[in-house]
């Protein structure tokens, strides 16, 4: 039979007509629409059994307690703990966000440890005479803080170098507080423990004197918009009304707005005077105002072992001479104050000093170091939190490991602690213990919100429950001591005077946080513009055109302690003169308390 | 198909009590801090943002404004507002214009649940909605080499070419139901379960509950003289009571135009 | 005749070859009988596939469950033996792939459905129980779905451990003949 083109396409049209018959083309149908949703590369959220474990946020001195959801063991979301009475439930934007601080792309994966044990033993042996070794400790107060100590005195020319302490090492009292005046703290966003902030908020009346409005100052009871710098001035004049008619020029305020803020506080009181970096001015109206035993007390010292007594005391950078430290440890391993690096730099020996940062990125010290050591970061780190500056009483929390580190990361005190030759030992544990045998203060475990007397636990139970979520308040009355020394005389932070080289002045216009940050805060500065990101700034537009920057720009920023790039955003509600920065490491790196800058365009 | 079991329980039991969820946002108390913002992110797998993203491309599904009286220097005042999903109740835009009916009022909660799986990227939703509270899947999400451990896994994470928007945290009512199914209730209690920004919120600015149960505390906000909802005169009936002592907020919001004449045209 | 020849040859492509096409197979990775554990061991079905405290479904039981017996061999069959040998002693979860998979998007409580809805594990799952071998797990290549699903097909017959369906139209119509609220939020993510 022959076949004919016609066979052949009655053939093919039969084909047609069966196949419409059979499964075959509906489905393909269905599943080309199923596959063209189910891109490869959308990742599958992984199933376990969903469980929760507590912890404390070791991302800043409030240590927020942290009730982790974890999913077959991994934590894939945080919120807080309702009930404690330190943090009231109430972790911030950073603190939801770090469970995924280990997988940041700019994560350190590994560093030279041996190299860097060698070098550090070269340094040690060649160490002359007016020579250091310091350790420079920028979250102070932890259990590997005085390991570093002991470690510093157990060398014979061992350093403890340790940024300055808030308030002198004073503790708030914000329960007491009846009138806040804050000279451009960041009172509602981002100080102290906010959990305890927001808690004891409707307790007492918030004066913000700043000169731009910020978030402190847009939800405050009273915003007294003062001129740039002026706020030692207004300090002043509160403590001495003689000086009213200099700062009211000064300031921009009336004599009468001055006077009728005076006359609050003394009235008003218990009242309590806060500024952003420690002013001189502002400590010594608090003493004025009675403040010393009321809203700023000495709080008791965490109890550490005996055998720790024998430690390096604490000293700030600018007391050791410069170019006399030949070995640099610098502990940035958990997030603290940030000093910029040109006043650390003048400290070490001109001749090949040897710096060794322990580290979880290279963002921060990173940059300047020889050596930099990767460390675990929180979540996967262990260390005890010190009390946060709101906290009157003494307070002991852990932050525990929701998961392990990645393999080859270093302990920065059981680096050091070699490198002195000492044993660092299992300092939070015997910091526990010793706690535990002052037989004070009260538990709250996180799991069942209970708190119970420390006397009634036992030690190894004490153990266990900090390792499991908990922390431990000691809420023994706090007597009324004089006012200590230290927070009357000459202070480390000075305002920097006005000069025409640097005439703006800088203002922190986000929460400080010299840390990488998780890549989903760019939700607040990306993907919004609710924030700035960091290592931006904002100018007013006749500031912006002055220094020569047209629009929103890539920018110089410039200050004694050095140079490094910006973004420019024009903003009109900046007041002229000032420049509201948001803070990544190269920022820090330049800018300390009150500093004056100038900004070019790039 | 499988048949009714014979001990099933009887069809009037079956009837639930139907619930209509929605908020009241204190703007007195929200501070632009932004933890809302990034607990939502973390708990609906909404991925960090590409290169690519700005304020307009961007996924935020709350996302909060900064807004100001208009005036400058001393006599400026600013408030803080989240926006998400105002979950209108009456007339809902976006439910109207779909053409897959990808999204549909719930009836058992009021949550505007927007299906992702469903949606054919058209965007006619995003043009409807009044809230600018619809967002497109531009690229596919991305997360860091290792950060999809983090993802949670109540909440399917979504391809490109989609829209999404806030579901007020289903998969949290999802996981709530389980957990009273295992007690043997068929009903969740009130306060079992709250959305992720809920939560999270440090001032205690948002809260959440059963509109329809009068104590909860949106029921009572949505009764106080100082409450108000975002263009009401739309006729939408949003679910979100905003709320502020403040005379100047509440006249920004009621205002046709916005207090320094920059009008967003461009949406 | 061609058209016939045409349609005939369509008729046997798509229904013999295309099936055989589209779908993957592959078998369990353990020879594994419900029948002998359920006679011999006793067990019921939510011995080992069990519901946890806060009522979420374990689903496949993992390597603890079953090393919790099958430390030593404990009957003297090949597959016992291998499974020990591959798995237990190595400390290897078997990778099992389960016949019921839900795309991503489904949100399933089994709880809801045994406790409140009172369903047994037979009406969805057909008789898993008394089955002697695990049949080979078969996806369709291009979608990625469970050949399970589809259920009892008119050429499916019953005695080869055929199951009702588990496509979203079998649950929407069930839900439908209880009077039970079958809206999107109910189900999907």
């Amino acid at each position: 039979m022959q076949r004919t083109r016609r066979d052949i396409l009655l053939f093919m049209g039969g084909g047609a007509a069966g196949a419409m018959l059979t499964p075959a083309p509906w489905r393909l149908v269905t599943d080309a629409a199923i596959w063209s949703e189910n891109w490869p590369g959308i990742p599958r959220p992984a199933r376990g059994e969903i469980t929760a474990r507590y912890t404390n946020c070791a991302l800043c001195p409030a240590g927020c307690a942290v009730r982790a959801r974890c999913v077959a063991g991994q934590p894939v979301s945080l919120a807080g703990v309702a009930g404690n009475p330190l943090s009231q439930g109430a972790p911030c934007a950073f603190g939801l966000t770090g469970h995924q601080l280990p997988y940041h792309p700019q994560r350190l994966k590994q560093g030279t440890p041996e190299e860097a044990a060698a070098a550090v033993r070269g340094a040690m042996a060649k160490c002359g005479p007016g020579e250091s070794v310091a350790v420079l400790d920028l979250a102070p107060g932890r259990a590997s803080s005085w390991t570093y100590r002991r470690a510093m005195a157990a060398v014979a020319n061992g350093v403890y170098l340790a940024p300055p302490r808030p308030l002198g090492g004073a503790a708030v009292n914000l329960a007491k507080a009846r009138t806040v005046l804050s000279l451009g703290a960041p009172v509602l966003d981002g100080w102290g423990t906010p959990g305890n902030v927001h808690a004891a908020r409707a307790n007492f009346r918030l004066i913000q004197a700043e000169p731009w409005e910020s978030r402190t100052a847009a939800l405050a009871d009273e915003w007294l918009p003062i001129r740039p710098g002026s706020e030692a001035a207004l300090a002043l004049a509160l403590k001495d009304p003689k000086t009213a008619p200099s700062a009211a020029q000064a300031t921009g305020l009336t004599e009468k707005q001055i006077l009728d803020l005076a006359n609050e506080l003394t009235a008003s009181g218990p009242a309590l005077v806060l500024s952003a970096d420690d002013l001189p001015e502002a400590l010594a109206l608090n003493q004025a105002l009675g403040a010393w035993g009321q809203t700023l007390v000495a709080r008791p010292e965490v109890p550490v072992p005996d055998a720790w007594k024998k430690a390096a005391p604490e000293r700030v950078v600018a007391s050791v001479p410069d170019s006399s430290i030949r070995v640099l440890f610098i502990d940035e391993s958990v997030p603290g104050s940030h000093i910029p690096w040109s006043a650390v730099e003048k400290k070490l020996v001109r001749d090949n000093p040897v710096v060794v940062a322990f580290a979880w990125s290279l963002e921060g010290y990173g940059r300047h170091a020889q050596f930099t050591l990767p460390t675990a970061v929180y979540p996967e780190l262990t260390s005890d939190i010190p009390p946060a500056i709101d906290s009157p009483a003494a307070t002991f929390r852990i932050s525990a490991p929701l998961v392990a580190p990645p393999a080859r990361m270093t302990d920065p005190s059981a680096f050091i602690a070699k490198a002195a030759g000492m044993d660092a030992g299992n300092a939070l544990q015997e910091r526990a213990d010793a706690i535990h045998k002052s037989g004070r203060g009260t538990l709250f475990t996180y799991a069942d919100g209970k708190s119970t007397p420390l006397k009634d636990i036992k030690p190894d139970a004490f153990w266990k429950s900090l390792n499991e979520g908990a922390c431990w308040v000691d809420d023994a009355a706090v007597g009324r001591a004089s006012w200590p020394a230290f927070l009357s005389s000459p202070h480390d932070t000075q305002a920097e005077p006005q000069s025409t080289a640097f005439p703006l002045l800088v203002a922190f216009a986000e929460p400080r946080t010299a840390s990488l940050t998780s890549p989903l805060m760019s939700k607040l500065y990306q993907d919004s513009d609710l924030r700035m990101a960091p290592n931006t700034a904002a100018l007013h537009p006749d500031t912006a055109r002055a220094s020569g920057i047209a629009g929103a720009a890539r920018a110089v920023l410039e200050t004694q302690y050095g140079r490094c790039a910006i973004g420019v955003i024009p903003d009109e509600s900046v007041p002229p003169g000032m420049l509201e920065v948001a803070a990544g490491p190269e920022v820090l790196d330049i800018c300390g308390a009150f500093t004056r800058a100038k900004v070019v365009a790039a | 198909m499988i048949a009714p079991n014979s001990k099933s329980q009887p069809s009037r039991e079956r009837q639930r009590a139907v619930s209509r969820y929605g908020m009241s946002i204190d703007l007195d108390r929200c501070t632009g801090c932004g933890a809302c913002m990034v607990a939502c992110a973390v708990e609906n797998n909404v991925p960090p943002a590409h290169e690519g993203a700005t304020a307009r491309k961007g996924i935020t599904w709350i996302r909060v404004f900064k807004v100001d009286n208009g005036e400058e220097g001393a006599a400026r005042r600013s408030v803080f507002v989240p926006v998400l999903c105002q979950q209108c109740g009456e007339d809902t835009p976006c439910v109207h214009v779909c053409p897959q009916q990808a999204v549909e009022v719930d009836p058992a909660t009021g949550i505007v649940g927007q299906m992702p799986e469903r949606c054919l990227g058209c965007r006619y939703c995003m043009a409807a909605c009044p809230y600018h509270a619809r967002f497109f899947n531009w690229w596919d999400p991305q997360w860091p080499a290792g950060m999809e451990k983090t993802l949670n896994p109540d909440v399917a994470p979504r391809m490109r070419g989609v829209v999404e928007k806030c579901n007020f945290c289903h998969g949290r009512w999802h996981a709530a139901k389980e957990r009273a199914a295992a007690a043997g209730k068929s009903e969740i209690e009130a306060g079992a379960y709250v959305p992720a920004c809920v939560e999270s919120c440090p001032t205690g600015a948002i809260r959440f509950g059963d509109l329809k149960d009068a104590a909860s505390e949106p029921a009572v906000a949505a009764k106080d003289a100082h409450s108000f909802r975002l263009l009401e005169k739309l006729g939408t009936e949003p679910k979100i009571y905003y709320h502020s002592k403040r005379d100047w907020v509440r006249q920004v919001a009621a205002a046709p135009k916005p207090p320094n004449g920059k009008e967003n045209a461009r949406g | 005749m061609p058209f016939l020849a045409g349609a005939l040859a369509a008729l046997g492509a798509g229904w013999v070859g295309f099936p055989h096409a589209i779908y993957k197979s592959r078998p369990q990775p353990v020879d594994f009988s419900h029948k002998v554990h359920a006679e011999k061991a006793g067990t019921k079905c939510e011995d080992c596939h069990a519901f946890r405290e806060d009522g979420t479904f374990a689903g496949i039981p993992s390597l603890s469950t079953c090393a919790a017996c099958h430390t030593a061999p404990m009957g003297t069959t090949a597959a016992e033996k291998n499974f020990i040998d591959a798995y237990v002693t190595p400390n290897r979860e078997p990778d099992w792939a389960s016949y019921a998979q839900q795309p991503e998007n489904v949100f399933f409580s089994h709880i809801t459905h045994v406790k409140l809805g009172q369903l047994k594990c037979e009406q969805c799952h057909g008789d898993q129980g008394a089955s002697d071998k695990l049949r080979p797990y078969q996806v369709d290549r291009i979608s990625g779905y469970s050949r399970d699903i589809w259920g009892r097909t008119l050429f499916q017959s019953k005695a080869a451990g055929a199951v009702p369906g588990m496509k979203m139209d079998d649950c929407v119509d069930c839900h439908r003949k209880q009077g039970l609220s079958h809206s999107c939020l109910d189900c999907h993510k």
